[in-house]
């Protein structure tokens, strides 16, 4: 386990480089992943074949929009017409959970710029989706969503030529329309799910979500710029999102958990050894100190650890938490502050008062060692093996602490950690069932714990295997 | 000119029950080239000896005093670096009792036998090794022991291997305490043979630390007789062990077992004293089968004694009846008789019984007088001071040779 454990933190920064890890709170460089999307072999559970996320990549690159532009001059008037085109195949078993359009557009200081999009179906329909203008000049994208309700008009352009369309092909009429998705001052209260009937067999089923059939076969977009000046373009890239992606799916920020998973081995590995390795070593030391040099010494040691057991470490970790923002090294400094002398200095202490009275001690300091050379030479390698048991029984704790404050919210807010995600996955609610996750998120809390426990599972068993071999009384044979 | 010689050390700890006088007052001196054994019972200050000589001292050292002559220089008035830096191990080095223990598990043996180089000396480690494989070849032992652990060598190699490490810093003299007490007997004289070598080819000067009065007589030149702190007897082998003058040494030679005698083994009655509270006289004399008049019986002890004829089955009904007994300093005693008859009588009848038993129940030869007063006798016992270690190369502490009039 822990061999597997050290490959993986090893292999993680060839897999997912840590420039991966410092985009992980850049919501910009996750646009192309679906939002709460389940792991990919998940669908061998639904027994259907599930959406994954189509691209179609800008003009210019492989496989992108084809493009058209034309400008003309007519009675001193500069007209430009750009005209994008794409399409892809669609084969699932389920609809998309989302299709966006994003545009990048130059245009003067002319307001009528026009974005006109359709989108053509596999049965030979065509849908005048909607129109737009343009917000941002390039190098900024433009996004329209084709399908969920978003703030910005152009979904509720969809709904509505959606509506003109459906009513035109007789499947529906307005009142029918207006009966199933009521709007109170304008506003949709139940809107319609838009990718169910743009992407459903065209007859009355389309209306329900629940009951549209998937028409399989090529989509299209067409998309037409139109502009007024000379130097007026405009080019395009659609995502259709799928439902599943990867290993391990997508948080609700369409982030790779997976990446987040795997940095999160090396990060708790680093955390926990170095957290256990260096404050159980301090306390080891003390706890030496203080039992072979006695008097003051052992009495401030002892007194100070005593005061140390009492202060409870998490809650002030949370008021620094609160107060200073810290990040995971700071964490851990603060972690092995508080952990400068504790329960390890009182274990060790006492194995140090029976060394100490052993013979060869007394040889030691006959031939005339120093009491410095003979703690470090003859006390402390009789204490080592105690020592490295306790160490990784220790990382297990400190594990659990990061991820604790992580859940919190308190950790180190740039680290993509275990405590990290599933302080997110309760924030968004994950574990609850709903609609549109009858089973909940469960992939966005299951595989984080899971990896806290078989970290720290690995560590318990190293633990004991360390306490098999250096006791003798629960050796075997 | 001796290469130690030892003048009045004293060693005392402090306890709870009041101070123990471990080491009380001993003196000796050691040639070059000549083995001292210092043989006792247990806890009769042996080991405080050596460790008072090495100055090992727990933290409870109440009195720590005499005269330590190493080489011409009093190492007494040395501070602790300076005593480190000559003495311990340079000058004088121990082989401890109970080798398995004297050995750190954690470190190879060649490490172990270069530690104390290493600490003295500057040598780097290379040099240190090479070093301890040498006193490793010097005890028999052979070059690949020095990467083996303690725990692999049997109790005569790891004994060995103590007495390599005692050897490196090649010292003048060797104390070894108890060398061979966890041994079998082939390999205790294996381990002589290889102690008597050595102090030939090393020019060794040993003090030697035994119960054994076997192998005392198989190394030493000289042989100290310990009893409670102190030395009661100290001269030649070939003398003590043939003819002791002291009455200890000959009861501790009557008690080591004969190959081909049909006497049992005698024995010492009772215990060695409590050195909290060391008796007074002759510290033997409570033991001893010849003491008389001389050896210091005390109020207390006396009544203690008569206590102890009130229920013997020989002397019960011949003890004078007894109702108190109150000691009245160190040397005075008031009895109470029981009320039939007075006082004169009973004085009387104390005193033929003290003549009667004196020769069986030695404590009663040290009563001086009997005196019948209005309702007590008091008894006045004679007084009396240690006994001086008199005689030349041959010296022993008891009054039956400083004679009984001095």
């Amino acid at each position: 386990m822990l061999g597997f454990l050290i490959l993986l933190a090893v292999l993680v920064p060839i897999f997912a480089p840590y420039n991966v890890v410092q985009s992980w709170n850049d919501p910009g460089a996750w646009t192309n992943n679906p939002k709460l999307a389940a792991p990919e072999w998940s669908e061998v559970f639904t027994g259907k074949h599930l959406p994954r996320t189509a691209l179609m990549p800008y003009n210019g690159e492989p496989g992108g929009f084809d493009k058209v532009r034309i400008s003309f001059n007519v009675s001193n008037q500069v007209y430009t017409t750009v005209v994008l085109r794409s399409s892809f195949s669609f084969q699932a078993d389920a609809f998309p959970s989302e299709i966006k359009m994003f545009m990048t557009t130059v245009f003067g200081n002319v307001t009528g710029t026009q974005i006109k999009v359709f989108w053509g179906r596999p049965d030979g329909q065509e849908i005048h989706i909607f129109d737009a203008n343009p917000s941002v000049r390039a190098p900024y994208e433009n996004t329209f969503s084709l399908t969920g309700p978003t703030i910005k008009d152009p979904s509720y352009a969809v709904y509505n030529s959606i509506r003109d369309w459906l009513i035109l092909k007789n499947v529906t009429s307005e009142t029918e329309w207006d009966a199933l998705f009521p709007r109170i001052g304008g506003i949709y209260q139940n809107p319609p799910k838009a990718q169910t009937m743009l992407m459903g067999k065209l007859d009355h089923s389309i209306l329900d979500p629940q009951t549209s059939e998937v028409l399989k076969g090529n989509y299209s977009f067409r998309i037409e710029f139109n502009g007024f000046t000379a130097t007026d373009d405009a080019n395009a890239r659609a995502v259709v999102y799928g439902t599943v992606f990867g290993l391990a799916g997508t948080d609700f920020e369409g982030r790779d958990l997976l990446v987040a998973l795997l940095w999160g081995a090396p990060v708790a590995l680093a955390f926990g050894i170095a957290g256990a390795l260096a404050s159980v070593l301090i306390q080891t030391i003390l706890g030496a100190i203080s039992g072979w040099y006695g008097g003051l010494i052992d009495e401030f040691v002892q007194r100070t650890a005593d005061f140390y057991l009492i202060i409870p470490t998490l809650p002030i970790l949370i008021l620094l938490g609160i107060l200073y923002h810290l990040g995971i090294v700071l964490i851990l400094i603060v972690l092995v502050v508080f952990g400068i002398v504790g329960a390890t200095t009182k274990v060790v202490r006492s194995i140090v008062l029976q060394v100490k009275e052993e013979q060869f001690i007394e040889a030691a300091r006959s031939y005339g060692a120093s009491r410095g050379r003979i703690l470090f030479r003859y006390i402390l390698p009789r204490v080592m093996p105690y020592t490295f048991a306790l160490i990784a029984l220790t990382v297990p704790a400190f594990i659990f602490l990061e991820a604790s404050l992580s859940f919190l919210g308190l950790g180190d807010p740039m680290l993509p950690t275990w405590g990290h995600i599933l302080g997110d996955a309760y924030g968004q609610s994950a574990l609850f069932a709903s609609r549109a996750f009858p089973n909940g998120m469960w992939w966005w809390v299951f595989f984080p714990a899971a990896g806290i426990i078989f970290t720290t599972v690995a560590f318990a068993l190293l633990g004991y295997a360390f306490d098999k071999v250096l006791n003798p009384r629960l050796r075997e044979q | 000119m001796p290469v130690l010689d030892i003048k009045n050390l004293i060693l005392w700890y402090r306890t709870r029950k009041g101070p123990v006088h471990a080491v009380d007052d001993i003196s000796f001196a050691l040639e070059p080239g000549q083995t001292i054994a210092l043989v006792g019972e247990s806890g009769s200050g042996k080991t405080s000896t050596a460790n008072a000589i090495l100055r090992l001292l727990p933290k409870n050292v109440l009195r720590y005093e005499g005269k330590v002559v190493f080489d011409g220089q009093d190492v007494m008035e040395f501070d602790t670096e300076e005593f480190r830096k000559v003495v311990r191990w340079r000058g004088i080095s121990m082989v401890f009792q109970g080798a398995m223990n004297s050995l750190n598990p954690t470190i190879r043996v060649g490490g172990q036998v270069a530690e104390p180089l290493m600490v003295h000396y500057d040598v780097d480690r290379d040099e240190a090794a090479d070093q301890a494989i040498e006193a490793l070849g010097k005890v028999g032992l052979s070059a690949d022991t020095a990467r083996r652990f303690p725990f692999e060598l049997s109790g005569g190699m790891k004994q060995r291997v103590v007495i390599a490490m005692a050897l490196i810093l090649k010292p003048k003299v060797v104390i070894l305490d108890e060398p061979t007490s966890a041994l079998d007997v082939m390999t205790q004289t294996n381990i002589i043979n290889l102690l008597k070598e050595l102090k030939n080819t090393e020019h060794l000067s040993y003090i030697f630390i035994t119960h054994d009065l076997g192998l005392a007589s198989e190394l030493a030149d000289l042989v100290g007789i310990v009893y409670a702190g102190q030395l009661v007897e100290v001269g030649p082998a070939e003398g003590v062990f043939v003819k002791p003058k002291h009455p200890y040494t000959g009861k501790l030679l009557a008690s080591v077992p004969r190959l081909r005698s049909e006497a049992a083994p005698d024995f010492i009655p009772g215990a060695p004293p409590d050195l909290t509270d060391p008796p007074p006289g002759c510290r033997f004399h409570l033991r001893c089968p010849v003491s008389f008049e001389k050896c210091g019986w005390s109020a207390p002890e006396f009544i203690e004694q008569v206590r102890l004829l009130q229920i013997l089955e020989e002397t019960k009904n011949t003890v004078p009846a007894i109702e108190a007994m109150t000691a009245k300093g160190a040397q005075n005693l008031l009895i109470k008789p029981v009320a039939n008859g007075t006082v004169a009588e009973f004085a009387q009848r104390l005193t033929s019984f003290i003549a009667q038993n004196q020769e069986t129940y030695r404590f009663l030869k040290s009563v001086e007088s009997v005196q019948a007063k209005t309702k007590v006798v008091e008894v006045k016992l004679y007084e009396s001071t240690p006994p001086p270690l008199l005689g030349g190369d041959w010296r022993a502490s008891c009054w039956l040779l400083a004679g009984a009039g001095s």
